[in-house]
């Protein structure tokens, strides 16, 4: 009997719907170089790890603490899946396109949510499949398991992301819930979802601080037990991830099978709890999420004059890009909630290590020494240089334009500024990370105040830098036709050519901070080889860019 | 004034939009352009606007040509397009201060204009709300004042009546007529050959890309009397209007 399960068709359905790697319908060469890319990394990557495993097997064989690796393995991919899952959940869930499709049909919640779920849980074994894979076959092989021991691993495999993608989806999905009731929808999703995203990020630094707190004499006292036992350490997190990695260990005996129906019949429990629980309470949170409040209220006339009082040209299109961008959930989420993010995501786990006090000392030492001013200026550049690649503002600028392109285009403004338009609305929100990392620097890790000064006054060169270059790229292979605005950011691999393209200056840098000049050396070198850089890539944007606009039609 | 010489436009490699077009539109005119769905009315109202690149042939406004003078001419032309959806995340009053700004109008002409075209079209009181919580008619109503507020001196018009209550739709031909009346050029596509007839002065048919007609509505009717292929044309049209 051959069952049509709605649940799996529609998953089918969305799956097919959507863009993959997001190189559809781009030129045969970005397609190559992408493919050609993931080619080269992803494998040497999957060795890297294949590597680390082995070297830290051979040690812990000898004090009979294998398992640790299996568990960790596990552990460290659960949390990677919920901290990946609150992005896609939020996306996938919520702010994509085709949900306004499904409210008419005739489907239950649960039948959406289910598909919806198997889309995303599909989605992180791309992520999974790279990290995990390694530890498990590297690990089978070693200690050399038998066929039961791959079967049960495949099956963990398959499963791992439930538990901790349910969790992060009943996170999200109770904030939606009751953000929903409001009238400010747009605002209320955005901040919906960082919270859903700093909940997430939370919880795992509590979780990791808990173990963190146990006492050097406990944890010894566990390993010189041996037979596995550090493997209590892991179990904290999400329960389902001991009893899998226990499954493993322990494949040839009666245990291991226990452990893995345990496992398995969790993960399973786990996912139907979820969908009796999203039948309740998802659709009033994506009911009428596309609704927008209005007021309907008479303008006075002085309210009026003030909002129309005429400005240049370049300000009032670099207003409306960032109005744009902070208004659309999706853009708000990608390319400016990031900004702020990362100091936050680099400097908070410091804060919160057991031992915190002590490393922010050691850091605030070694930054203020000096010696080390050079190598802190350099530094600096690097973070900026990283800030910036990984900020798709300028990167997705063009494809976030879609269908609406054409306005661009009868507009009487020449493209010349309109470019310099777009570059500044990226560069505005890249000085803000600069500006927390300053602040985080000099607060937190007591850097001198004219240190901090001369960074502002230097490190906003890369930032400038990544937004030319993440413009000429996306002007170069925009990618125009989506009909949901998070397929114009997410999957747009632009973002990923930028990173790429700041390898290069990346290196420069290293090789400036490697020779470890004095301040004033290092800063006229990075100065001029970034305001060179940047110079160039300007030049580039106002004669070849400009010229691709002109050609870029839809 | 418009002027077309030659143009072609083709997708692709395969599909001929438009295909050696010719069209002079004087001042003080409304011209309509008539033809079936596909027929190629979008795709030169584009190249007029500088949104699409001919392959070849020139196209001049005011005796301008549009690709020396891009920004100059793109000054004098008011586009509204086929579809109002966009912008949809800006405040109506944001949209049309941006518009204002982009084709350099003065603090005191967009606030008068503004005012007044608002009141007209009955949309004072949305302007502080999101183009996002507007109807189908009312975002084309934001961009007919954004189009407005600027005074072009040429107006394109996509298809400007489909989805307008008949009072916003009178109002508009009222205006057209003004605005030609004082020696202006309008230039709007509709298929609809009942609208065509109320307003325009001359009207042009294509199809496929090519002009099957240029003149007069009463040059038309007699024309469609004689020539047997052009009568199909003109009972596709009259369907088509009978369908609305
Ligand atoms: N972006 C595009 N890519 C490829 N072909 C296109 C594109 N836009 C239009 N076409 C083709 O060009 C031809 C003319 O289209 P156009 O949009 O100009 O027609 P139209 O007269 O405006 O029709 P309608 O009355 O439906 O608005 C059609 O055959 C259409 O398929
Ligand atoms: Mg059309």
């Amino acid at each position: 009997m051959k069952v049509k399960n709605k649940t799996f068709l529609l998953a089918r359905t969305l799956i097919k719907n959507g863009e993959g790697l997001g190189i559809k319908g781009s030129s045969t060469f970005a397609k190559v170089s992408v493919i050609l890319v993931f080619a080269i990394m992803i494998p040497m990557f999957m060795a890297g790890i294949a590597y680390l495993v082995t070297s830290l097997l051979g040690v812990l064989v000898q004090i009979g603490q294998e398992g640790i690796i299996l568990s960790w393995g596990i552990a460290i991919n659960s949390a990677i899946v919920f901290l990946f899952g609150i992005f896609y959940v939020v996306s996938t869930f919520y702010f994509s396109s085709d949900v306004e499709f499904l409210l008419p049909m005739p489907l239950k919640p649960r039948q959406i949510l289910g598909a919806k779920f198997l889309v995303v849980t599909i989605y992180e074994y791309f992520t999974t499949a790279i990290s995990f894979l390694p530890v498990w076959i590297t690990y089978g092989i070693y200690m050399g398991c038998g066929l039961l021991y791959y079967i049960y691993g495949l099956v963990v495999f398959l499963l791992m992301p439930i538990t901790p993608l349910a969790a992060a989806s009943l996170i999200i999905m109770v904030i939606m819930r009751f953000t929903n009731l409001s009238k400010h929808k747009d605002a209320v999703k955005v901040l919906g979802g960082m919270v859903g995203v700093f909940f997430g990020v939370g919880l795992n630094l509590v979780i990791q601080n808990v173990m963190g707190s146990m006492s050097q004499e406990q944890i010894m006292e566990l390993v010189q037990k041996g037979n596995n036992s550090l493997m209590i350490l892991t179990s904290g997190v999400f329960p389902t991830a001991r009893w899998g990695a226990e499954a493993l260990i322990n494949y040839s005996q009666l245990s291991g099978l226990f452990s893995f129906l345990l496992y398995a019949g969790f993960s399973l429990l786990i996912y139907f709890a979820l969908l009796w629980l999203g039948q309740l309470i998802y659709l009033p949170g994506v009911v009428g999420l596309s609704e927008t409040g209005s007021r309907r209220t008479k303008v006075n006339k002085q309210a009026l004059e003030k909002t129309t009082v005429k400005g240049s040209v370049v300000r009032t299109y670099t207003l409306v890009e960032l109005r744009l961008l902070f208004r659309t959930p999706i853009y708000f989420i990608n390319c400016v909630s990031i900004n702020f993010l990362w100091p936050v995501f680099l400097v908070f786990p410091l804060l919160f290590q057991s031992q915190q006090l002590n490393q922010i000392q050691q850091i605030s030492e070694m930054l203020n020494r000096p010696e080390s001013q050079g190598m802190v200026l350099a530094g600096s550049f690097a973070l900026a240089l990283f800030m910036g690649a990984t900020n798709g503002t300028t990167s997705t600028s063009i494809s976030r334009e879609g269908q609406e392109l054409f306005v661009k285009k009868y507009l009487p403004i020449s493209y010349r500024q309109q470019l310099t338009a777009k570059v500044l609305s990226g560069f505005v929100l890249g000085l803000v990370s600069i500006l927390i990392m300053v602040l985080f620097a000099v607060f937190i890790f007591k850097l001198s105040f004219w240190m901090g000064l001369l960074i502002l006054a230097a490190a906003w060169l890369p930032v400038l830098l990544t937004c030319l270059t993440g413009l000429l790229i996306d002007l170069h292979n925009p990618k125009l036709d989506w009909d949901s605005e998070q397929k114009a950011v997410k999957q747009n691999v632009n973002l990923l050519y930028n990173m790429l393209a700041a390898v290069i200056p990346g290196v420069l840098t290293f090789v400036v901070l490697a020779f470890s000049p004095n301040l004033l050396v290092t800063f006229i070198a990075l100065t001029a080889l970034y305001g060179l850089l940047c110079y160039i890539m300007a030049r580039l944007l106002y004669t070849k860019g400009v010229k691709r606009f002109i050609q870029l039609e839809i | 004034m418009i002027e077309l010489m030659n143009v072609t436009k083709t997708y692709g490699s395969t599909i001929k939009a438009v295909d050696n077009l010719s069209l002079v539109i004087p001042d003080g005119e409304i011209f309509g352009f008539l033809g079936p769905n596909g027929a190629g009315k979008t795709t030169t109202i584009k190249l007029i606007a500088g949104i699409l690149n001919a392959d070849s042939g020139s196209i001049r406004v005011n005796g301008k040509d549009l690709r020396e003078h891009a920004l100059e001419v793109k000054k004098q032309i008011g586009f509204v397009p086929d579809t109002p959806n966009m912008f949809l995340r800006l405040k109506g009053i944001e949209y049309l201060n941006f518009m204002a700004d982009m084709y350099d109008v003065s603090t005191e002409d967009r606030q008068e204009r503004i005012q007044s075209l608002a009141a007209r079209f009955g949309m004072a009181d949305v302007l502080q709300d999101r183009i996002q919580s507007y109807s189908h008619g009312m975002r084309q109503k934001i961009i007919l004042i954004g189009v407005l507020v600027h005074n072009p001196s040429v107006w394109i018009l996509d298809e400007p009546m489909t989805g307008l209550d008949p009072r916003s739709s009178f109002l508009l031909k009222e205006m057209m007529r003004e605005h030609a009346d004082s020696g202006n050029t309008v230039f709007f596509s509709t298929h609809v050959l009942d609208v065509a007839e109320k307003v325009c002065d001359r009207v042009a048919i294509i199809n496929k890309g090519q002009l099957l007609f240029c003149g007069s509505m009463e040059e038309m009717k007699d024309h469609f009397k004689k020539n047997a292929s052009l009568e199909n044309m003109f009972l596709e049209l009259t369907e088509s209007e009978s369908e609305e």
